[in-house]
């Protein structure tokens, strides 16, 4: 691969093929070829790609859930006290 | 360019991985070619742009600066971003209260903090590619993902009321009516966002959130005892007098003023959009550094420029944007008064962009329809639509005749502090997942900052509960 054409990808076996790299010396650009887009982005940036591949679920373990649904309780009852905090606050400027 | 769907027969079903792989190498490279959409063309583009930066930043002395400039972005808004108008408003409210003095250090350790917490949003979008809603319904599923949207669009609504009152407010210093400040505050919230081009939309709100920096010559127009300002950052002295519960509200509204959740989702969908990859993470740590610094020295200039209303005994428990404005105005003078004011404007029209766009990415991802700002009008019109809606709910209520406003930007900082917790909870345990990471996964020493950040938040929300319901503890 010429030093001139861009070094797209870190792995260094995935680099575009030469008949469809980017050339990072022109000025100008022409991605009407559908593979030079593809060779400047990553597989999963693609939005087709994107669209129809996810990261599976987690599995939380029991302690992990616990801290969740711990801090979910905390958030409620910290709006429960906002309020009340909002309530003698314009209480009190009445 | 917009080729019809094929059959997803090599992708579908297929679990995500991180990768680093060029899409044209990849196994799916055949259906892909006939998959490319216009976004993926922009985001493309833009990458040549990066990539042509890097190979010319290895030959020229100053090269690596343009690929600065062509990745700085998400953490300059997002920092910026989040000097919104209740923010300005609750520095102000602490130099005018208690002068130079503790709150200026704490106010440097508040964006510490955000700098830990964003650096790890940067680190998701550029590996996984997706959105942190997104992330979030993936890893986690809708119960909880459900849960995380509900605070999210709770508290940006919330914020963008107070945006709202901001340009209301800040514009009102010049006799400018309500209708027409918010209406025009609107019209540029509209302009930004219909460029189609999510660099140019980068771009415009980057020039409009540089004038966060008006704050700077309002604080030199207040003349600061620059002497005092030092011992300040280096001793935290003089610590706060008076009532414990109103400067333990005040920890916690500035500390909300610096730590919000929307910054977690707007970053990382920012850094997603713009294109990221894994080698810009370095870049995209600068530009995080960066926000953050530019952000605390104009939220100390804030609190320099509001000092003289504490040398003078003036009470501004109370004050809005406007009065704060009116007050200084004997004391800095009109044209100190009027940056001030221009300042809280500029504050609340990027915030009012940001938050809404930060809105508008959650729902996309959420919704699995279009959510990029690479996608013009017609095409991902829902994710317009939420965007501009969002702000234009807001801003009725702010024209809404007796609405308490008062209510809104009372709570608003508070709020986001106290929603921190659950959304850092997510985010540590994203950035640990090695599923999710790969080699990006957190170290120790980004695990004991992360964790730190989180307890410190839990404890200060815990303490303004106590104070609350337990008011005499504290003398208040």
């Amino acid at each position: 691969m010429d030093s001139h054409h861009a070094d797209i990808s870190e792995n260094q076996g995935a680099l575009a093929s030469p008949d469809v790299a980017v050339d990072v010396k022109s000025e100008q650009l022409s991605l009407q070829d559908p593979r030079a887009v593809l060779s400047l982005l990553e597989a999963d940036q693609v939005v087709a790609a994107k669209r129809r591949t996810h990261f599976g679920r987690k599995n939380l373990s029991s302690g992990t859930k616990a801290l969740l649904w711990g801090l979910r309780f905390y958030v409620v009852a910290m709006l429960v006290i906002v309020l009340i905090s909002v309530y003698q606050a314009v209480h009190a400027a009445h | 360019m917009d080729a019809p769907e094929k059959n997803p027969s090599q992708l579908a079903g297929q679990t995500a991985h991180p990768t680093t792989e060029s899409a044209v190498a990849s196994a799916a490279a055949p259906e892909l070619i006939g998959l490319v959409t216009h976004e993926d063309v922009d985001r493309a583009r833009d990458r040549w742009e990066v990539a042509r930066a890097r190979w010319k930043g290895r030959t020229k002395t100053f090269g690596g600066i343009r690929l600065l400039w062509l990745l700085v972005g998400p953490g300059v808004l997002v920092f910026l971003g989040e000097n919104d108008a209740p923010s300005m408003l609750s520095y102000s409210a602490d130099g005018s209260r208690y002068g130079v003095g503790f709150f200026i250090p704490f106010v440097v350790l508040t964006f510490i903090m955000g700098f830990i917490v964003q650096e790890m949003t940067v680190r998701l979008g550029a590996v996984t590619h997706r959105g942190h809603a997104e992330l979030i319904f993936d890893r986690f599923g809708k119960f909880w993902g459900f849960f995380s949207m509900g605070d999210l669009i709770f508290g940006n609504f919330l914020t963008l009321v107070t945006e709202f009152i901001g340009v209301r407010a800040g514009l009102g210093f010049f006799g400018v009516r309500p209708v027409i400040a918010v209406g025009g505050a609107l019209v540029i919230v509209m302009a930004a966002i219909t460029t189609g081009r999510y660099w140019t939309w980068e771009r415009i709100t980057l020039s409009l959130a540089i004038f966060n920096g008006l704050f700077i010559p309002a604080a030199i127009l207040a003349r600061p005892d620059w002497h005092a300002v030092g011992h300040a950052m280096l001793t935290w002295m003089p610590f706060p007098g008076g009532s414990r519960y109103e400067i333990l509200l005040l920890i916690l509204a500035t500390t909300g003023a610096t730590v919000t959740p929307w910054m977690l989702f707007f970053q990382q969908s920012a850094v997603v959009d713009k294109g990221m990859q894994p080698r810009d993470i370095n870049a995209g740590r600068f530009d995080t550094l960066l926000g953050a610094l530019l952000a605390s020295v104009f939220a100390i200039a804030a609190i320099l420029a509001t000092v003289p209303l504490f040398h003078h005994g003036i009470n501004a428990a109370d004050f809005q944007a406007a009065q704060f404005a009116e007050a200084l105005e004997p004391l800095i003078g009109h044209t100190g008064a009027a940056l001030f004011a221009l300042g809280i404007f500029e504050a609340g029209i990027v915030a009012a962009i940001a938050i809404s766009t930060s809105s508008a990415y959650a729902f996309g991802e959420v919704m699995q329809i279009g959510h990029s700002l690479n996608r013009p009008l017609r095409e991902a019109w829902p994710f317009y639509l939420t965007l501009f809606g969002s702000a234009c709910a807001a801003a009725a209520l702010v024209l809404m005749p007796r609405f308490p406003l008062e209510f809104v930007v009372l709570t608003v900082n508070v709020i986001a502090v106290l929603a921190m917790p659950p959304a850092l909870a997510f985010l540590l345990l994203l950035v640990n997942d090695p599923e999710v990471m790969g080699e990006h996964v957190n170290g120790f020493w980004a695990n004991v900052a992360g964790v730190t950040v989180t307890v410190l938040l839990i404890i200060a929300g815990l303490g303004f509960g106590l104070a609350t319901v337990f008011p005499k503890w504290l003398g208040g």
